[in-house]
């Protein structure tokens, strides 16, 4: 009897994904493990693999096809097998090369923005009561625990691993696997097929872009960009080409947060505290400055609607080997110095490994990026739309200002505020950076507010 | 198997015939006009009176049952009604000679036989102890109804007024009945007349009546046994084993002096040619006349006659003959008394296995016309008098019936004001030291027992100076429980112990070993292999007032008393409104290395029936404290042994087992060991493997395990087990009873339900495989080992680095498959 492959369900918001290309064809003989097509999202790009052994009797979605998730995408079977029962939504036959018929699946959601309000529900994530009552106790977002009971649930065990390691830290890639695994994309290799702590644990495929055709010889190679690439190409060119965007420069004297920085490096960790850098208390002064200005906490939906949210869900860009990434602190504004600190390594490192979640990127409703590091005094942020406003954030130098006659230094840092002059105009927009700055030169009454 | 009887192969192999002597049928052929000298006028016209308000009682029942109306009386009686039209000369001819010393057990038709005891025993008693009686009943309750209601002119017409309303109430299931109306038409008895309940199971107080006749003799109580029952009954099994029972050669051949002779108990089947719908002569049976079946069971054939129950003198004639037999020692007796009954089965039986004409011959020959006729030609009454006991008749079942029926003075009992009415009476909760009134017979000092001397030089604990005790110098299991029924036995005459092979064997698993060097015959006997009337003899024992242990060797055996523990032993204390208490300890024990019929942990079965206290002691500290309040206690409780176990020592209660008596409370339960990562409840002999799981989840993994023993099932505290799984989130539970319908898939949903939040993975019970027990030498394919409940944590509840399973019986498609499967 055939049997259908299902378009995986790559995180907990993704509803459909679209496939990028198929890597066999109808009449190819697979086995379970064979990579069938590969698909993304608008974040991240993914392989399918077989859960079927047989041939590829028929595929009912195309390359570019966007593809509700869980909904069939191909039969596998022995030859002259039925598969009639298979097709989605009751189609005739494979509708391969059209436009798929994605009738039901909002996939205006994924582009859309998502709610602001609270993070994705955990309700896909097996827990046990017992550990879902301690991590309520401790604060702490299940999400991001790396499940160790039996059939990938969640137990006591697991939370009091995050409390231990700090809450939310290290454990988030092997959530992320656990997502993917529940997916199906991953066989487990445990008792009865179940999937175990080896097959989270075990390192992922690097899935970078994939080169087409080669001509060797020629001086030059021509790479189809894919996945997270073709994004940015796609969401860059959107910005500038479609968003009447301006940056104002600031400058503001960072002694105080080097101090703090200074106490915590000194002090911190004897008191369990993360190592707090001045990226996160940057971090943490835009979120609650952000309150205070909803016009740069905004999304615009076209150009004459806009949507305030009401919390702040915090982009951060991330250089990693693939491109740029945005992970999202979800609800910053809520979150303290520590957590934000935590959360902002946390995102960093899945970033950098690959492994961060498609609903690990989605909701910004605003970004930092942070080119300080490499030396950068001033740059033009660009605006990651939908969103309404992006801040640099730039090298510290010294600078002479006279005290009572006196030239001394201070560290300046620079930062860049780029924001939409359909959503706010400049004035506003400076208040908000010169309200930043204050707050960062007074930043230990911030922190007490 | 006494040595002191030789069986001799000369003897037994000798040619010759078995002679039977002639058994009477119908005999009695004396008239009213012959009998007027020994009886007195008054005394015939009231065996008339007597029959008359017993006819009128169930015509009274069978209109409000089937019209819904009595004389101007509108009524709905939803309720069972057996009645007994025809049969009232059998009733009141049994209950002529009989006082309030003679106890009577009834069949499931015995509205009438409960009525004609009670009329016999308000005749014969004097009016302060009739007043006594009935102010004392319920608190004078009832009393108090009638007299609100009806100014008698006698006390005798009171209590006859009393009787009847305290009988009518009952069926009507009202709060003034005999018990509170909990026990109904097939359940109604008043003690203080020696009426003991009738039994809404065919033939069910055959066994019981046997026990009350063993309590007679056991404690020389005065009086006889009548056990009721019909000629259908004897399609049943309990019923024959009670007949053997009560028959066997020990009570004449074996008893000591004092307790020497035949029990007193009369076995009086109403022979009225059907069970339900059944004929038993011609169709069901094949003895042709029922009284031929006494010759099969002793030499004496248990003075069996056929008596004409539709002569109330015949049969009050044959008690005259065989109540001083059996106070004499000659019992048991057999009557098969000739009868019919007008109505049906029930009010739905429409009679379509009979025809018409049977009936009107019958009719024609009806004891209320018949020896009415005789009393007028014999001069002693005139119809006019016969008609004015008609109209008083009337009129007192008419009065008490619509007293019964009104609701403002005979009310239900209130499930409002008290919810828990009924569940109070589940259990009597007692602790009486003795039953018995008489300094226990015994033949020796308990000290000079040779079991009692052994056990004395016994190490109490299993490890001394850090080494383990070797098995034979050991206090073990089967020596936990000897020592508090021993010392019962010297505290309470009213004990008794019998089963198969208690005595000299002392029982199959040598728990009595010793005792019957100090206990005599009467105290501690063999029974026949008779599951069904060891058990229903020791509910009648109980009811009558004495303690007893009964043992059914190997748990298996239930089934072979089903009715007698689960319909009779759990529920006569409820049904009786908590009149009646029921000591009786059952013993069974879970056997091993014997195959499936013999190899099985049934506790689910008496824990799932509401009325029986269950416990199952893993450990020899368990075993002396619960067997103590067992036998301290009033209620029935089904004690649970195990093969595994008798050789055991005491491992875990610190200091062992006291020598001293104490009693260890049932529900509670024994923490085993302290841990803090998983819990493990156990029942019964898996506990052992529990400590082996414990030590390799210790070890190999670095896990501490609490164990916790549950070694009483009903009632439980669920207490410190609930702390426990709160502790740890994780419990698995273990027995030795096969998985589906453990008992312990109970506990796993109470605590599911009581600490959800507290979970960490769900309850999981690991029991035996749900087939028939194979061969000892598999005995680790069937039964939980270890490894089973590391299997159980790893699949369900922690994943256990590096474990490989050893059963596929926790994974979950494996679960579903078998379940499927019907396994």
């Amino acid at each position: 009897m055939a049997a259908a492959v299902l378009m995986p369900k790559a995180g907990i918001s993704v509803e459909s994904c679209i496939i990028t290309q198929w890597l066999k064809q109808p009449g190819d003989t697979i086995a379970k493990g064979d990579v069938l097509f590969s698909y993304e999202t608008d974040k991240a790009s993914f392989e399918c693999e077989s859960t079927e052994d047989g041939q590829l009797l028929e595929i009912f979605y195309g390359d570019g096809d966007e593809v509700p998730v869980l909904v069939n995408v191909c039969a596998v079977g022995a030859p002259g097998d039925d598969v009639s029962g298979l097709r989605p939504g009751g189609q005739e036959s494979a509708p391969t090369a059209q436009s798929a018929p994605v009738q039901e699946a909002p996939a205006a959601a994924v582009q859309q923005p998502p709610a602001a309000e609270i993070p994705p529900a955990s309700g896909d994530i097996k827990i046990s009561p017992r550990a879902k009552n301690l991590a309520a106790k401790q604060g702490i977002d299940v999400r991001f625990a790396a499940p160790t009971g039996p059939y990938g649930r969640v137990i006591e065990q697991d939370i009091r691993t995050m409390m231990e390691q700090g809450a939310g830290s290290a454990t988030g890639a092997a959530f992320s696997d656990a997502a993917a695994a529940q997916a199906g994309s991953f066989a487990g290799t445990g008792i009865g097929g179940r999937v175990g702590v080896n097959d989270l644990t075990a390192p992922l495929e690097v899935r970078t872009a994939t080169a087409v055709e080669v001509d060797v010889g020629l001086a030059y190679e021509d790479v189809k960009f894919t996945g997270i690439r073709k994004v940015i190409s796609k969401s860059m060119t959107a910005s500038l080409t479609a968003i009447p965007q301006l940056t104002h420069n600031f400058s503001f004297n960072a002694t105080e947060i080097m101090a703090y920085r200074a106490k915590l490096k000194k002090n911190g960790e004897a008191q369990g505290l993360p190592n707090i850098t001045l990226n996160d208390m940057v971090l943490y002064a835009v979120s609650r400055i952000l309150m205070s200005y909803p016009a740069l906490n905004a999304h615009m939906l076209d150009p004459t609607t806009i949507r305030y949210f009401r919390n702040v869900n915090l982009g951060m860009a991330v250089d990693t080997e693939r491109g740029l990434m945005v992970p999202v602190i979800k609800n910053a504004n809520r979150k303290t110095l520590t957590q934000i600190s935590i959360e902002a390594k946390s995102l960093a490192k899945q970033a950098q490994t690959g492994t961060l979640s498609p609903d690990d990127m989605s909701g910004g409703t605003f970004t930092v990026s942070n080119l300080g590091a490499l030396g950068v005094e001033s740059f033009t942020p660009v605006i990651n739309p939908p969103e309404t406003g992006i801040l640099g954030v730039d090298t510290i130098i010294q600078r002479p200002v006279e005290v009572d006659g006196e030239i001394r230094l201070y560290p300046a840092m620079g930062i860049s505020l780029t924001y939409d002059h359909r959503a706010i105009d400049g004035a506003p927009a400076s208040r908000f950076a010169r309200e930043l700055c204050r707050a960062l030169e007074n930043f230990t009454l911030l922190l007490a507010q | 198997m006494p040595k002191s009887q030789f069986i001799d192969p000369a003897e037994v192999r000798k040619a010759g015939k078995i002679k039977f002597t002639d058994i009477p049928v119908n005999a009695y052929k004396k008239t009213v006009k012959d009998e007027v000298k020994t009886f007195g006028k008054e005394n015939l016209v009231r065996i008339y009176r007597d029959m008359a308000y017993l006819r009128e009682f169930e015509t009274m029942v069978n209109l409000i049952k089937t019209q819904g109306s009595y004389n101007g009386l509108e009524h709905t009686y939803p309720g069972p009604a057996h009645l007994s039209q025809g049969q009232e000369a059998a009733a009141v001819g049994q209950a002529y000679h009989l006082g309030r010393e003679d106890f009577t057990f009834g069949s499931h038709r015995s509205h009438g036989e409960i009525l004609a005891k009670a009329l016999s025993c308000i005749e014969k008693l004097p009016d302060e102890e009739l007043m006594t009686i009935m102010k004392e009943f319920l608190g004078g309750k009832t009393l108090k109804v009638v007299e609100s209601a009806f100014k008698a002119d006698s006390v005798k017409e009171l209590a006859i007024n009393f009787i009847i309303y305290g009988t009518v109430a009952e069926i009507f299931a009202r709060e003034t009945g005999f018990h509170l109306g909990l026990g109904g038409s097939m359940h109604a008895f008043f003690l203080p007349f020696g009426i003991y309940p009738n039994n809404a199971i065919v033939g069910g107080s055959a066994p019981t009546a046997l026990g009350a006749a063993l309590y007679k003799k056991c404690n020389g109580k005065d009086g006889i046994v009548i056990a009721n029952a019909g000629d259908g009954s004897l399609g049943c099994g309990p019923v024959w084993e009670s007949l053997n029972f009560s028959a066997m050669d020990q009570f004449r051949q074996l008893w000591e002096e004092g307790r020497r002779g035949g029990l007193p108990i009369l076995f009086h089947f109403n022979n009225n040619g059907y069970g339900m719908g059944g004929q038993t002569r011609g169709e069901t049976m094949g003895y042709d006349l029922l009284a031929r079946i006494g010759a099969g069971i002793s030499p004496t054939q248990m003075h069996a006659e056929r008596v004409d129950g539709y002569n109330p003198l015949a049969v009050i004639d044959a008690y005259s003959r065989k109540k001083p037999l059996l106070e004499s020692g000659e019992g048991p007796v057999l009557l098969d008394v000739v009868t019919y009954r007008y109505s049906g089965h029930s009010t739905s039986d429409a009679s379509a296995y009979r025809e018409k004409e049977e009936m009107d011959a019958w009719m024609a020959v009806d004891p209320l016309v018949t020896y009415r006729q005789e009393l007028v030609k014999a001069g002693v009454a005139k119809d006019g008098d016969i008609e004015k006991i008609w109209d008083h008749v009337r009129e007192t079942i008419t009065r008490v019936t619509k007293l019964a029926a009104d609701e403002k003075v005979s009310p239900y009992i209130s499930f409002q004001s008290n919810p828990r009415i009924v569940e109070d009476l589940m259990f009597s909760n007692e602790k009486v030291a003795s039953f018995g009134t008489e300094k226990p017979s015994v033949l020796a000092p308990k000290e000079e027992c040779s079991r009692v001397k052994q056990i004395a030089g016994k190490e109490r604990f299993a490890y001394k100076d850090g080494k383990p005790v070797s098995k034979i110098k050991a206090f073990n299991y089967r020596d936990a429980l000897f020592e508090p029924i021993i010392d019962k036995y010297y505290e309470d005459s009213s004990l008794i112990s019998y089963g198969e092979d208690v005595r000299e064997w002392g029982g199959a698993f040598a728990v009595y070993r010793g005792l019957s060097e100090v206990i005599p015959y009467s105290r501690l006997f063999n029974s026949p292999i008779s599951e069904a009337a060891i058990v229903g003899s020791a509910v009648g024992y109980g009811m009558a007032g004495g303690r007893v242990i009964v043992e059914l060797m190997y748990a298996d055996f239930m089934g072979r008393a089903g009715d007698e523990i689960f319909n009779q032993l759990a529920k006569w204390q409820a049904m009786s409104a908590g009149i009646l208490k029921m000591p009786v300890v059952l013993r069974v024990s879970v056997g091993s290395k014997y195959g499936a019929q013999h190899s099985q942990d049934w506790v689910a079965l008496p824990a799932h029936i509401p009325g029986l206290k269950v416990c199952f002691p893993a450990t020899p500290y368990e075993a002396k404290g619960l067997m103590t309040t067992a036998l301290n206690g009033t209620d029935p409780v089904v004690f649970f042994e195990s093969q595994r176990l008798y050789d055991i020592a005491e491992e875990f209660h610190e200091g062992g087992v006291p020598k001293d008596a104490y009693e260890l409370e049932f529900g509670d339960v024994s923490v085993i060991r302290e841990g803090g990562d998983i819990t493990i409840l156990t029942i019964g002999a898996t506990l052992y493997k529990a400590v082996k799981a414990a030590d390799i989840l210790k070890e190999k993994y670095g896990l501490s395990a609490e164990i916790i023993n549950l070694h009483s099932l009903v009632p439980l505290k669920y207490e410190k087990i609930l702390a426990s799984v709160k502790k740890t989130g994780r419990v698995v539970l273990a027995s030795d009873a096969c998985a589906r319908g453990s008992f312990l898939n109970d506990i796993a949903r109470n605590i599911t339900e009581l600490a959800f939040d507290d979970l960490d993975a769900p309850p999981v019970v690991v029991g035996a495989q749900n087939w028939i027990t194979p061969p000892f030498e598999f005995d680790a394919e069937f039964f939980p080992q270890e490894s089973w409940i590391l299997d159980a944590i790893h699949e369900k509840i922690l994943p256990l680095k590096g474990h490989v399973s050893t059963v596929n019986n926790y994974l979950p498609v494996e679960q579903i498959r078998r379940a499927e499967a019907g396994v």
